[in-house]
């Protein structure tokens, strides 16, 4: 800064030194003023940027954790998928899956069907492609998704009691090997054509496998038949529909299952309402 | 801000090895060097705010009026470095600021009248230099364009001469020219104050 003396005149007085030093004392104050301004200003960004960037690891470390515990409890909730089946253009020459699930061999127990106060689970199994067996090159990505909302399938079926000759394909069918139980079934139509079982078996089979008109065919063949299987047989039925595109029917079906308030699969069809009515 | 600058993380102080090298950096009013020991005191302003019943927003208030204080003795060579941090000499001052905040909002609650306890040497030595802040910036008012710019790019934002005339922020285009203009304002600057000291008898 500049000497205040060189603006003072040559006879300066005392009171004009003093006058002058007023004025710089009071510039350097205002010098000063503006620099803490300018530093305020910059603090408060510094602050700023401080807690944005706060709140922006602790989202981080929040979602972290979340993940983490979703992916530690989401494990011990629900069985892994099983793994994609191969696109086969001959039902006649499926193969087994390669490595079947070994919890899926311990998850025995039924979540397809709840109690009435029960909480509807995530769906343990996804759906089969829609492509799977009908051999469709354009798979309908966006109804799989939705399908995988909704695949609510379970094994042994309801009420199903299943003699020594289906000691195998039951088995199978556990396993959820159903390119296996495929093959088993094709065996034991022979000598079962007529039988219920081995037409629920089928239908069953063929759902899991994608087959939806397949299954249709045996699902409506049983219609009324059984009453221990009715409930899980128009819950199936509801799925194949859906397989095969037929939303307006499955809709309609659903509805009726979602306005019985005892149908075991009541929730179920109530997800399947508010997924697939778009 | 690019994104890598924004996510790492920012210490104002880490530029600074050691207390001497900050001092010297206070010195020359480097804004970096007053946010570091800002932020060191920053949360005894909060602490001395909440404790003397002052508003919450008062510990950015607090702590402006505390820094000024601090680099006023600084540049009068008031507070010299001894070897300590210079942070803890602007936590003593902001405890003072919040102090006199506190009475003064009493004393204006009460309306009682304005009286200022002058008895502590640096409370008049800063009341002072508030007062000689407050007339020069009624100075320059009084003096109006371009004198009032010529001044505060200077002596104010501390503009050299080169920049002003690159940049063009007055209509002076050589730095001599821009010189001579600002030695007249000057004067005419102390002139008014000289003028204002005889009409109060100062």
């Amino acid at each position: 800064m500049e000497e205040h003396k060189q603006y003072l005149s040559d006879d300066a007085d005392e009171t004009e030194r003093r006058a002058a030093e007023l004025v710089m004392e009071g510039l350097a104050g205002l010098r000063l003023e503006a620099k803490v301004a300018q530093v305020a200003a910059e603090r408060a960004a510094f602050y700023r940027r401080r807690f944005w960037r706060r709140v922006f690891f602790a989202g981080g470390a929040l979602t972290l954790l979340a993940s983490a515990v979703y992916f530690f409890l989401g494990k011990k909730a629900m069985p892994a998928p099983s793994p994609p089946i191969e696109q086969p253009k001959d039902p006649s020459i499926l193969r087994p899956n390669p490595v079947p699930s070994a919890d899926k061999k311990s998850s025995s127990e039924p979540i397809a069907q709840l109690r009435p106060d029960e909480r509807l689970p995530p769906t343990r199994d996804t759906a089969p492609g829609l492509d799977m067996i009908r051999g469709d090159a354009a798979a309908d990505k966006k109804t799989k998704h939705l399908l995988d909302q909704v695949w609510y399938t379970d094994y042994p079926l309801k009420g199903l009691r299943t003699g020594d000759a289906f000691a195998k394909a039951d088995e199978l069918l556990k396993k959820r090997d159903f390119e296996a139980a495929y093959l088993e079934l094709e065996d034991l139509e022979g000598q079962f054509s007529q039988n219920d079982t081995l037409r629920y078996l089928w239908g069953y089979c063929l759902l899991e496998l994608g087959a939806g008109e397949e299954a249709l065919e045996y699902f409506n063949a049983l219609q009324g038949r059984h009453k221990d299987w009715e409930a899980q047989l128009q819950w199936y039925r509801g799925l194949a529909l859906l397989l095969v595109r037929e939303r307006a029917k499955a809709l309609a079906l659903f509805r009726q299952l979602a306005a019985q308030p005892k149908h075991p699969y009541r929730r179920q069809a109530e997800k399947a309402v508010r997924v697939f009515d778009f | 801000m690019r994104i890598p600058e924004w996510l790492s993380p920012s210490n104002p102080c880490r530029q600074f090895g050691d207390n001497e090298r900050l001092f010297e950096a206070l010195k020359k009013l480097d804004n970096m060097a007053i946010l570091c020991v800002q932020t060191k005191a920053m949360p005894s302003a909060r602490k001395f705010a909440q404790q003397y019943g002052l508003p919450p927003h008062a510990a950015d208030e607090v702590l402006n009026r505390g820094t000024l204080v601090f680099l006023r003795k600084i540049e009068t060579g008031a507070y010299r470095f001894q070897g300590h941090a210079p942070s803890s000499y602007l936590v003593e001052i902001v405890r003072r600021e919040a102090l006199m905040m506190t009475r003064s909002q009493r004393k204006s609650h009460e309306a009682l009248d304005n009286h200022h306890d002058l008895h502590d040497p640096d409370e008049a030595a800063d009341q002072r230099q508030r007062e000689s802040v407050e007339l020069v910036r009624q100075f320059l008012a009084q003096m109006g364009e371009p004198c009032e710019t010529v001044i505060r790019l200077y002596h104010l934002d501390g503009y050299s001469d080169e920049e002003v005339v690159r940049q063009g922020w007055t209509r002076y285009s050589t730095t001599d020219s821009l010189k001579i203009k600002r030695s007249d304002c000057m004067k005419k600057l102390i002139q008014i104050a000289q003028k204002w000291k005889s009409t109060n008898s100062i």
